[in-house]
């Protein structure tokens, strides 16, 4: 028998996403043999993310504090916004150091298989965030599959009106595939060639 | 393409198959209900992760067992692979040299398979729905991406179907119209460039094994009106404009009207209706003239053969027409398995290195003395 102790942190490990019984007990006799620093030290860099991290309150991204260091950062451009499902999609996009512009997260694509319609997503945000006329150009950032697409053609109908150019990233990311997992050229290239919607 | 070795475990009734299949023919000798067809279903579900026939991926699994597993070693130009799939709990997984085959390309790389069974002789007479699945099956062998795009589409058109039943606001349909429109076209496309390229040998085939009069393969899609352009925008345009017309009438019936899940395959001799019209020989010469057509179809654009599954097609088919199947599966020197209830019918596919074997009960044995005096 396994220590009740031992068994509670590999039921925990096995929850995360991509982790199976087998890697979480790896991970767990990995902590359990390592000096008793790390251990402290996981367990504070687990609450302060917990405590510290929220959402930014103008584009959702994360931030420590009021506005995150897209929103903030005066080097970037105003005028145009790209707009994303996830927070791991802004983060694959920005490590191309392609984009000068600044973020809206949206925290999902509309679904109506499961349930997520416009309201559950950041939209009526980023239509607040429209109405003082800066912005040029919105880039919809959106994964190329079938609830990505209809949710770039449900912004586009919104924005259009309001005189935004908006644009869509190119193909040539894998159908089907996430932006998350694109690599770094396709999804530059990807960028600068994205298209009117 | 040569399949190379082939493990089942757990498949239908099948416990535990390892055969080497010949490189040419392999007949699988039986009486009925001993597991011919779950053989043939097992190669053909490893080489498209469609069932054959089952509606439920769970069907597949051997009652009172956990899990399904197929598994095969080709040999795909020149560098060997095993691939295999396993079915647990009503789900699939893909592995290509035992890792998860995380793209479907990887795991679609090469492998190609035209299946004829007995349920295909009925697609004549059977209702759209059939022909659907049918012409889809042929499109898929030929153009792997369809599998992808093709769930694209029923996903693109559940979504608006759960949206008409939710009386979701215009402007959530709208982007869901879009959707279906874009996915559909690129269905129609494929189905398009497929019958553009086998109709004609679909229509020669037929001519050489009967004296039917002039048979036609076209395809009608409902409700899009005849004048539109026929590219891939223009039918976009053209699908788009007529879900947002028939938009009042698919929200009182909750559901989509118009779309290539709506559409038929329209097989006809001297242009009237094979559906209302053809005798069941004349039927079954049309769908053999196809499956004939599939094979060509299918070397002519790969430069091989694929690999060629008859489930006991040829106790349904009369004897100059298995004659003639029989000689354009040797012809082909196609990698083919048959299963049938009688050696003897077969025999003309069979030659000197072709794999003889029994099933019974689900166990499948070697066994040389099938092999018809014939051709020993
Ligand atoms: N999931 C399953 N588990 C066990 N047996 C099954 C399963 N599905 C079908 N069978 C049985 O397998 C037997 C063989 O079927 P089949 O391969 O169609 O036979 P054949 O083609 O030789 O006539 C049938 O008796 C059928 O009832
Ligand atoms: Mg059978
Ligand atoms: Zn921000």
């Amino acid at each position: 028998m396994t220590p009740d102790p031992l068994n509670r942190l590999v039921a925990q490990l096995s929850k995360l996403p991509g982790i199976g019984e087998k890697t979480a007990q790896r991970l767990a006799f990995h902590i359990l043999r390592a000096p008793d620093d790390y251990a402290t030290e996981l367990v504070a860099a687990l609450q302060e993310v917990k405590s510290k991290v929220r959402l930014c309150t103008r584009c959702f991204s994360l931030t420590e504090g009021q506005l995150c260091g897209f929103c903030t950062d005066p080097r970037r451009d105003d005028r145009v916004l790209c707009v994303v499902e996830g927070i791991a999609d802004l983060m694959a996009l920005e490590k191309t150091r392609e984009f000068k512009g600044r973020y809206h997260v949206l925290h999902g694509v509309l679904s109506p298989l499961e349930g997520i319609g416009p309201e559950q997503l950041r939209i009526q945000e980023l239509l607040v965030r429209l109405e003082d006329g800066k912005v040029e150009e919105v880039i919809v950032a959106t994964n190329p599959d079938v609830e990505g697409e209809a949710t770039a053609l449900y912004l586009m109908r919104l924005l259009k009106p309001m005189g935004i150019r908006v644009t869509r990233l190119a193909q040539g990311l894998p159908m089907g595939g996430d932006l998350e997992f694109a690599d770094q050229a396709t999804l530059a290239r990807a960028l600068s060639g994205r298209r009117e919607l | 393409m040569l399949l190379e070795q082939l493990q089942i475990a757990d498949f239908r009734n099948l416990h535990a198959v390892n055969v080497r299949p010949s490189p040419h023919a392999t007949v699988v000798v039986g009486a009925n209900g001993q597991g011919k067809t779950s053989l043939l279903e097992a190669v053909y579900f490893l080489c498209t992760l469609r069932p054959l026939r089952a509606n439920r991926l769970s069907e597949l699994v051997r009652f009172g067992t956990e899990q399904a597993t197929v598994a095969g070693r080709f040999t795909l130009g020149g560098a060997e692979r095993e691939i295999s799939v396993q079915v647990a709990a009503g789900l699939r997984q893909a592995f290509v040299d035992g890792k998860k085959a995380a793209k479907l390309e990887d795991y679609f790389g090469g492998v190609s398979v035209v299946a004829f069974t007995p349920d295909d002789l009925a697609v004549v007479k059977g209702g759209p729905e059939v022909r659907r699945a049918f012409l889809d099956r042929a499109v898929f062998n030929r153009f792997p991406a369809y599998l992808r795009e093709h769930r694209a589409y029923q996903r693109a058109l559940k979504s608006r179907n759960r949206l008409l039943k939710e009386h979701a606001p215009a402007s959530y349909v709208e982007a869901y119209d879009e959707a279906v429109a874009r996915t559909g076209a690129r269905v129609l496309v494929r189905r398009r460039e497929l019958l553009d390229e086998l109709g004609p040998r679909a229509v020669s085939a037929v001519r050489a094994i009967s004296q039917l009069p002039d048979v036609g393969v076209g395809y009608t899609a409902l409700h899009l009106g005849a004048h539109h352009p026929q590219t891939e925008e223009g039918l976009e345009q053209a699908l788009l404009h007529a879900l947002v017309e028939r938009l009042d009438r698919d929200r009182d019936r909750g559901f989509t009207s118009v779309g290539p899940h709506a559409d038929d395959l329209q097989l006809t001799l001297g242009g009237r209706s094979a559906r209302a019209y053809a005798s069941q020989g004349q039927g079954r010469a049309l769908v053999l003239g196809w499956k004939i057509a599939e094979i060509e179809n299918v070397r002519a654009a790969f430069g091989r053969p694929p690999l060629l599954l008859l489930d006991d097609v040829s106790s349904e088919l009369d004897p100059e027409r298995n004659a003639f199947l029989m000689h354009t599966v040797a012809e082909s020197r196609a990698q083919v398995l048959l299963t049938t209830t009688d050696a003897s019918l077969v025999a003309r596919a069979a030659g000197p290195d072709t794999l003889w074997l029994r099933v019974e009960a689900g166990e499948i044995s070697e066994d040389a003395r099938l092999r018809p005096a014939r051709t020993a």
